[in-house]
């Protein structure tokens, strides 16, 4: 773990904001980007039908319940969609010029269920398919834990 | 979900006026909107004193109903609203003012404006910067644009497509291009050129997508009754309509079995007496050509997975161009891919050019019927049959 969990407490909605205003941070969405800061992925559910849904939301579309809570998921799933990136908003660490993979991974909790994000440096070119088992790993970019995804241990 | 449709070939579009799209920039949104509004009002036979409805879609940088109203010298009007972009909103909200009695003739303006954000040329320009937000999006994204990048390799992954009808649609588009005098690009695109092309986001290349452009097209509708004393052919809205599905986050979106197409598709059948055999002219949006893959096959014309086999058996080798059953042809005005991100407003002007016979180079001898598909998979499906009033 790194420094960066201990500050979570602290972290105030400002900062926390400025840290993900590039992920597009709303209210709604502000604690799965807490659980973040802590190298856990939160999704959030549904407390009394149990249902997942992402991005996170103030009710549940199933049940019209407003008892939504965030609970960390495996992180473990396929590659659902799949893109590589020749172009596109400068960041730390990712070189288009060699392509950069973006993959939507259809996590193992629920139909549908869907984290976008990219694969980790050392993907095996062979395996970034649709199809693919993964499962997250945390990296940093910019000293901000980000989650990824690595080909699934098998 | 329902079947009436009591506006059926009640509203006409009897004014059209077009600015043309450039990539050049230096002209201000409202003089865009003015241009193509003071042709759409000409062409009508009307003057400004006529207009009592303004709808202008409501495009980032874009003047707003008010402005445009303002700028017209428009003397008193009962409808102005500025509906989300991509066209057929805009032509529903009018056409609704229309048969309601909110209005009686109605302007609708469909400007696009470059911004700093989609495009350089934009972000060097002083008068345009100060819309940068200045928050720069993480690349691992798959919502708004991306998406169909990251469907289209969900499609080709599904049906064991390749790249071949994708190139089709973005040949067709250019080659009909060629005699579109307000297209931004109008040079013929060749399958080599389209295999060697730059990947943008893998799998879709840079003729997959439409270019960000400067520009305005403005339509003028009224009842089709009052239609008839004016100068040119009505042509009227005969069905047309949004749909989405509930479930449309981008990447949450359950399959490509159900999006909002398929909505769109199954209303305008409840709703239209004319569909695929009865139409004369297609016009499925290809601002990405996955787009207008999908739209071949939910409005019916191949089953799922097979407009790779649909496009290659309708192609028509010698004019590099997709023509059904060898007799209608698709996006006759080189489509988004040529003229540039328009959201389907030339979809829907080229239409109605044709069907009211005044498409110049471009005219379908005899065409009758319409149906444009503009819009993607997610928040903005839509689609129009038009018919020439009888
Ligand atoms: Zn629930």
């Amino acid at each position: 773990m790194n420094g960066n969990s201990e500050e979570t407490d602290e972290e105030t909605d400002d900062v926390l904001i400025a840290r993900f205003a590039g992920n597009g941070i709303t209210r709604d969405s502000a604690d799965h980007f807490r659980g973040r800061l802590d190298r856990r992925l939160l999704m959030a559910r549904c407390a009394d039908c149990g249902r997942w849904q992402h991005p996170p939301r103030p009710m549940c579309p199933a049940c019209w319940s407003w008892n939504m809570t965030m609970d960390e998921v495996s992180g473990r799933g396929t590659i659902h969609l799949l893109m590589v990136l020749h172009q596109g908003p400068p960041a730390t660490g990712v070189d288009y010029s060699t392509g950069h993979p973006v993959v939507t991974v259809e996590l193992e909790e629920q139909r549908a269920l869907r984290f976008t994000s990219t694969v980790s440096d050392d993907f095996p070119a062979e395996d970034l398919a649709i199809g693919t088992a993964v499962e997250v790993e945390w990296i940093e970019r910019d000293g901000t834990p980000m989650p990824v995804f690595r080909k699934a241990a098998s | 979900m329902t079947d009436r449709n009591p506006m059926k070939d009640q509203v006409a579009i009897v004014g059209l006026g077009s600015t043309g799209f450039s990539r050049e920039g230096g002209a201000s949104s409202l003089s865009m909107a003015l241009a193509a509004a003071t042709e759409a009002i000409t062409d009508a036979g009307l003057t400004a004193a006529d207009i009592d409805g303004i709808v202008a879609t409501n495009e980032p940088g874009a003047s707003g109903p008010e402005a445009i109203a303002a700028g017209l010298g428009i003397t008193e009007a009962t409808h102005h609203t500025k509906p989300t972009p991509v066209a057929v909103f805009s032509l529903l909200d009018a056409a609704r003012a229309v048969f309601t009695g909110a209005a009686d003739h109605v302007l609708v303006v469909t400007p696009v404006v470059m911004g700093p954000w989609n495009s350089r040329r934009a972000a060097a320009d002083p008068w345009r910067r100060g819309a940068r937000s200045g928050i720069l999006p993480v690349p691992e994204d798959a919502t708004m644009a991306a998406a169909y990048a990251a469907w289209a390799s969900r499609y080709i992954h599904e049906f064991g497509a390749t790249k071949d009808p994708f190139a089709r649609v973005a040949i067709n588009s250019r080659t009909n291009a060629a005699a579109n005098p307000l297209a931004a690009v109008d040079t013929p695109l060749s399958f080599g050129a389209y295999e060697a092309a730059r990947m943008i986001r893998e799998p879709l290349n840079i003729y997959d997508m439409d270019l960000p452009v400067d520009g305005a097209d403005a339509f003028v509708l009224t009842s089709a009754e009052r239609a008839r004393s004016l100068p040119h052919t009505p042509v009227l809205i005969h069905a047309a309509t949004s749909g989405i599905v509930g479930k449309n986050d981008e990447d949450q979106l359950d399959g490509l079995h159900r999006t909002g197409q398929h909505v769109v598709v199954d209303q305008l059948r409840r709703t239209s007496d004319i569909w695929i055999d009865d139409i004369d002219l297609f016009y499925p949006y290809e601002g990405f050509t996955i787009i207008t893959l999908t739209w071949f096959e939910n409005c019916g014309f191949c089953p799922p997975g097979e407009a790779e086999r649909f496009l290659r058996e309708h192609w028509n080798d010698d004019a590099q161009r997709i023509e059904i059953h060898g007799r209608i042809p698709v996006n006759t005005h080189g489509g988004s891919l040529s003229e540039g991100a328009t959201r389907g407003t030339g979809h829907l002007r080229e239409a109605v050019h044709q069907l009211r016979g005044t498409a110049g180079a471009r005219q379908v001898d005899g065409a009758r019927a319409a149906l444009v598909t503009p819009g993607g998979f997610f928040f903005n499906p839509q689609g129009a049959v038009l018919r020439t009033a009888t």
